[in-house]
This record gives C-alpha cells, structure tokens and sequence, in this order.
C-alpha cells in the first residue's frame, strides 16, 4: 500500500468517448521508477502502441509527479510530460517548473494519461473527485497567457493552475510546447502538438489532497539540510541574480557560446546580450518554482513586452545563435514564444539553420517562398515565427522542424542542421565540453543535456575525477578520456532528479542530490526502503527500458553521434580554438559500459 | 500582526508551504492560512493572510466564536463555530477559509509565525507593537459577490498595481 509521498491513483481520460477511469496506483508498479520522468517512460514502454503516428489519437499523453512533488524538499516543482514526439518519432519527454506540479500533487493523481481525440477543442478541469469536458471554441487561437487568464475568470478561480497550448499547439507545429504558470515550458520534443492533436486546449487543475510524508521529523531534518546546502552554495547570489542566464557570459569565457549558428564559440558582443545586463535594465524580480529557496528566475519589464524568463537557452538561441545583438528584442521574442507556445531551442535552430544556408548559397529566397532572412534581422525573425506557428506559407514547412524541413534541399543544406536524432541541439558548443558532447549523441530523446548534466567536467576537481571516473581527465572539459563513466554516472542522479521531480540546477549543477541523500529522502517521505546501490540499479535499468523503447521506435546504433560540424571543423578562435570532438570513441565506450550491443 | 511587502515576493510559497506542515503536519496550500496569489499576466506575486485590519470585519460571527487574542490574532472557538461562513463571506481580502469543517484564519502561530521564518525574502514580517491597522474598507464593496480567491486575488491586484508603478519608475 502507498500510503505517504504518493497520491496514490492513477487517472486515465480517453478524450474520444469523454471518459475517465480512476485506477489505484500499484505500489510494486511504482517503486521501481519513483515517478516523474522514469514513470512516465515506463508507462509508455507498457501501453504504447510503437507504431503510432504520434499525432493520431493512439498516442499517448502523460503528466506525470512523484512522490516528493509538492513537498517540502526544495524545488520539488517539476511535472514530466512525456509522448512519442512528432518531431522526432522517438521517446518525446519535456519537464517544467512552476506551480503547475504542487497543485497537481494536491489532486491525488500521481499520472494523468491522455488519449483518443477529443471532437471539437475542450479543456479538462480535474479535481480531486471529478473530471469535467468543458467546450472552449471561444479559446481557439487564443495565446497560452490569455487562455490563463480566461479560463481563471470562467472558473471564478484565480487559483487553478492551467497547462496549455497556444496557437502553434492548435496548429500542431511539431516544436511546439505546453505553457504553464504563464511563463513555465515543457519545451522540447513537441509536446504541445501531441496536446494540439487531441483537441486539448489546457490541462486544469486544482486538488485538495494533502501530501503527506511518512517520518516528518525525518524528512524535515534532511530538508533543512539540503537548505542549507543550497543558501551556503558559492554560486548562491550569482544564480539568485542572474539564474541560467550566468552562462552568457560563462560559456562565452571557454569560446563555447553558440554564435551565428555555431560557426563561432566566442561573442564579441556579449556585454550587450548576457545574463548582467539583463538584470541591471530589466529585471524587476526574482520569481521562484514551488517551495525553492533559491528564486533564480526572473520578471522583466520592457517598452511593450514583460514576461518570466529567459532561461539560458532562450536567451543565447535568440541573441548570438542567430546573430541578434539586440537584448530587447531576445526579451521581446521570449515572451512572444510563450505566448504563441513555440520551443525556443528548436525555433532559433530552424532560423539560424536557415540564416546559415541562405549565408552559404545553399538556399535561395526562392526555394523559399521568397524568404530571406539574415543574421539579426529582427523583422525577418518576428515574421517567421508568426508563419511557422499559423504555418503560413514557407512557416508551414519550417514548422516541422529544422531536420524534417531540411530533407527538401541539399544534401550540404541538410548537414547543416545541428540535431541528434531529429531533436535540435542545445546552446552549448560540445568542441569545449565534451561530456555534453556525448550527452547529446546518447541522449534517449535525442540532443539534449539534462539527460546527463555532467557538469563535473567543468569543475577541475582532478583527484575526485581520478578516483570516480579513472582519470582526471574527467574533469578536463576538452578531453574526451574518462567522459563515458562521467556520463554514465551523471545520468543515472539526472533520472533519479527527474524522478523526484527537483529541478537539475539544484539537484546536479549545485551539487545538492546524491544517491544517499536520495535514498533517506524517499524513506522519509514515502516509508519505502531503497538503498543508494538500489536506486543505481533501479535508474539504471530505466535507462535500458529507454534504450530498448527507442529501438523499437527504429533508433539505430550509428544514429547516436554528432553532427559533422563538431567531429570535423575545429573553432576559429577563442580558449576552444583548434578542438573537435571524437564522439566515435566516446560512445564506444558508453556503449561497452552499458553492455548495449546496438 | 503580519505585515506584508509584496514587492519582495517571489511567489516561492514557502510562507504557505511552511504554515501547513507545522500546523497540520502536511502540505497543501487549503491547509495554510496565508495563501500566496500569482497573477501571472503582471509578474505580481504575494501573501494573503490576516493583517488585523481596523475594521474587524470577522466580528460579526452569530455564534460568539470569534474572539481577538493578546497578539490581536483572531482565535476561533473550536466548539462555539457552527462553521456558518459568516466570518469568510465577510473578510474583504479571502483571509478566513473553511475547508474541511475547520476555519484557517491566521493566528500568528501564537506568536513564532513560522511563514516569517520561511521567507527568505523579507516579503512578510512579524510587526509587534504596530498601531497602525490596515484599513480594508476600499475592498469591502467590490469584494461582494466574489469567490475567495477572487476576493485575494482582487487584493494582491490592488498591491500589486503598486508595485508595478515602482517598477516603471525604475526603468523611465
């Protein structure tokens, strides 16, 4: 029996017959994954039909918590949303942050599983003891902020936390995403075009079923530990100011920072676009996830234009990525992206992919409805996002994505697009930080970093490198000795994160969660006993269930790697200069570690 | 009395997290008894609980349940409250809630209130000795009618649009 941590049910809605079952949650079931991401995974792994088309009513939508969610532990305020992605056709997977999670918690539904269609556009309002189909044709088109807000004043309920999909959901862009908290993202994998596909403007929710943990003085004590962890954290103030933003001017320090679409690692104008500016012109507050002590997210206001945000990613991919040297306009964007319900990372890749190609002749204006689209051309940037989510004209094909939409042209056009497995790569230049490198070649929902977050290879700490990993080249990020078992390792504590729901900053990049750690917050807070060895094997045999998933879905051994620009073209110039990644024999080594054969 | 600054508050909810776990030993944000409000089409985010207003629109329970402690909390007889709604429907701000058959109205944690010591930003303080009360009678008309957390909501709105102004002011 489950008696503490969890809510304890599952709830599946089929949208097609306007039905919903509530089943209990089988304790033998969950232990083994947790919740969260792992759960999430093993769900599909059991149901899904592989074959599906991903945007037809067989697919599966699932939101998933864990047992800590909502809890006291700090930053317990993910939610993992989790599909066959459209984009990719593999594993699809996207968490968020927010409030969206703690108020989801309270409904007592540890998983809520989407499928079928729903016949004309509805929101679904869920509660503790009851589902309801509401209509909502008034809401078509409407943008995720609006949507919040409307449907808070239909309810009479200011309270109810909505995830939502906007206009570019609607129109099942295959990047677009989920929009909760009004500015909180379950960003990659199109998630929201899953959502689009099913008719389902928003997600409500608003419970009342306490989360209880099984030794409070237990749970509380640790708790207050990890607190203090966090408030006592060298980085605490720089992260308080600046949150993710602080690796503007980072990355750009090591020649990383993704500039003119990664054919440089050094921005000559990063004072003008980093993380300190924005704080000292724009940002009016900090904003904060659910029960986080840390508050690194951030409330600006411009001339027309306030939202949450920009994370990193967001922030890089629309200022040096793309060539923009304009700090309000990144700002303008990112709020115009959440609104419409658009993936930063995959909306910048598909525009700077294609700045890059028009650049190098390798696209005309004509091949493209007459689009042409230069570095930092702002009015350019704004028109395409606006024809990629109403997939007007030439927006109706980038909408599929940079690697779909690439297959029309050349094949130098198509070597261009910097993905792995369909999913576009993250703001990070992987010649400077090769275990991220390897993250995104052997990522399970494609290139992506906060499958491993091996923030380790950054820290120098050479002994502790030569003892965890073998080598302290582990802990030199231009080396590529010693990366697989970092990678292997880290992997394991981001899924066991993602399992608990906590946010990566803290839980790997602040160094907050271990496997020890992990184990007594789980006995306290849900009474179950895992040892730290357990929880290894357990995260560990996750990551085969998702190797396995992808293959069935046709993920072959050759398809985990990097683009050609990363193994072959070194860096022009900065402390990155002259480096390429051999991201053969990192995966050969990942590979032999986890004995996967391909 | 609690006092609120809502220009420092994140919308974390720990104020609300906090009070939940050490008054009932479990966490949801209906156990607490300051309930944080985030209106996210402006940024603005803060606390909502009791503040000893002037004018003492709870005294007005039929049933004598109602009475004002040495710190000036509100304390609700367990035995005399018929849990009739009449001290909810009549506070301005949606600061007295029923749920569960049991009234959540702050009472200061009988003088260490732990939502004080869970912020982190200095958005709530513990004012001893304060004379001046707030006075909600600007949000006794409009609040008629509305749910409660619409009437904290309609609140943290009229604060927030405080706030904003410092934020523009920042930025001419």
């Amino acid at each position: 029996m489950l008696k503490c941590g969890y809510g304890g049910r599952i709830l599946r809605i089929d949208l097609s017959e306007r039905r919903y079952r509530v089943e209990p949650l089988d304790s033998s079931w969950i232990k083994p994954v947790i919740g969260g991401r792992a759960a999430n995974t093993k769900r599909l792994f059991e149901e899904l039909d592989v074959q599906c088309d991903p945007l037809g009513p067989e697919n599966l939508l699932i939101f998933g918590v864990g047992p800590l969610t909502g809890s006291l532990l700090p930053a317990s305020a993910y939610y993992t949303v989790t599909a066959k992605s459209p984009l990719t056709g593999i594993l699809g997977d996207s968490a968020a942050g927010g409030q969206f999670a703690a108020e989801m918690k309270l409904t007592g539904f540890d998983q809520i599983i989407l499928s079928g269609r729903a016949t004309s556009l509805l929101y679904l309002f869920v509660t503790d003891s009851s589902v309801e189909f509401v209509e909502c044709p008034q809401y078509a088109g409407s943008t995720t902020l609006e949507t919040t807000e409307a449907i808070r004043r239909d309810r009479r309920d200011p309270s109810v936390e909505i995830a939502t999909i906007g206009p570019a959901g609607e129109n099942r862009v295959l990047f677009s995403c989920i929009v909760s908290s009004g500015n909180r993202v379950n960003g990659r994998t199109g998630m929201g075009a899953v959502m689009g596909s099913k008719r389902l403007k928003a997600l409500v929710v608003r419970g009342s079923r306490p989360v209880q943990v099984a030794d409070s003085l237990g749970f509380l004590s640790e708790v207050r530990q990890i607190e203090s962890d966090i408030a006592k954290h060298q980085e605490y103030d720089k992260r308080y100011k600046l949150g993710t933003t602080l690796l503007m001017t980072d990355l750009n320090r090591i020649g990383i920072l993704p500039t003119r679409h990664f054919q440089e690692g050094v921005c000559d104008y990063v004072d003008a676009i980093s993380g300190e500016r924005l704080a000292s012109t724009y940002k009016v507050k900090n904003k904060s996830c659910f029960n986080c002590g840390l508050h690194c997210s951030r409330y600006y206001v411009i001339d027309g234009c306030e939202a949450e945000g920009p994370e990193f990613e967001t922030l890089c991919g629309f200022t040096s990525r793309i060539g923009n040297q304009s700090l309000p306009f990144a700002l303008e964007m990112n709020s115009y992206l959440n609104r419409l319900g658009l993936d930063s990372i995959s909306t910048c890749e598909v525009i700077g992919w294609l700045m890059e190609c028009q650049d190098r002749d390798l696209i005309s204006p004509a091949d493209v409805d007459g689009l042409h689209i230069t570095w930092g051309d702002t009015d350019a940037i704004r028109n395409v996002i606006r024809m990629i989510a109403f997939r007007e004209g030439i927006g109706d094909k980038l909408a599929e994505g940079a690697t779909k939409c690439s297959k029309g042209f050349s094949e130098d056009a198509q070597k261009l697009v910097m993905h792995v497995k369909g999913l576009d790569i993250i703001c990070g230049d992987p010649r400077g930080i090769k275990a991220y490198g390897l993250t995104y070649a052997i990522a399970s929902r494609g290139a992506d970093h906060l499958r491993a977050e091996p923030y380790f290879e950054l820290t120098d700490k050479k002994e502790e490198a030569k003892r965890r990993f073998g080598t302290e080249k582990a802990a030199d990020r231009l080396a590529e000795e010693g990366k697989a078992a970092l990678v292997a390792y880290s992997e394991t504590i981001a899924l066991l994160t993602d399992s608990l729901t906590m946010c990566k900053n803290i839980g790997l990049c602040m160094d907050v969660l271990d496997l020890d750690r992990a184990s007594r917050l789980l006995r306290f807070g849900t009474g179950l006993d895992y040892s730290a060895e357990c929880l290894s094997d357990m995260m560990r045999k996750v990551i085969d269930m998702e190797f396995e998933l992808n293959g069935r879905f046709g993920v072959k051994r050759e398809d985990s790697t990097l683009p050609e620009r990363f193994v072959k073209e070194s860096l022009p110039e900065g402390p990155t200069k002259g480096s390429t990644v051999d991201i053969q024999r990192m995966v050969d080594e990942y590979y032999a570690l986890h004995k996967w054969d391909g | 009395m609690l006092v609120v600054d809502i220009g420092k508050c994140t919308g974390c909810r720990r104020c609300e997290s906090a009070c939940a776990f050490f008054r009932t030993g479990r966490i949801s944000n209906r156990l607490a008894r300051v309930k944080i409000v985030s209106l996210y089409q402006t940024g603005i985010d803060g606390p909502v609980a009791c503040g000893q207003c002037q004018e003492r629109y709870c005294d007005c329970c039929p049933h004598d349940a109602i009475t004002y402690g040495s710190l000036g909390q509100v304390i609700v007889s367990p035995t005399s409250c018929r849990l009739c709604g009449a001290c909810q429907e009549a506070c301005p701000i949606g600061a007295i809630e029923i749920f569960n058959e049991f009234v959540y109205v702050c009472d200061l944690c009988g003088g260490r209130p732990r939502c004080v010591e869970a912020c982190t930003e200095g958005a709530i303080h513990d004012q001893r000795e304060e004379e001046n009360h707030p006075s909600l009678a600007r949000f006794k008309k409009g609040a008629k009618g509305m749910s409660l957390a619409q009437k904290r909501a309609a609140y943290v709105e009229v604060l927030g649009a405080e706030v904003r102004k410092t934020w523009s002011k920042a930025h001419a």
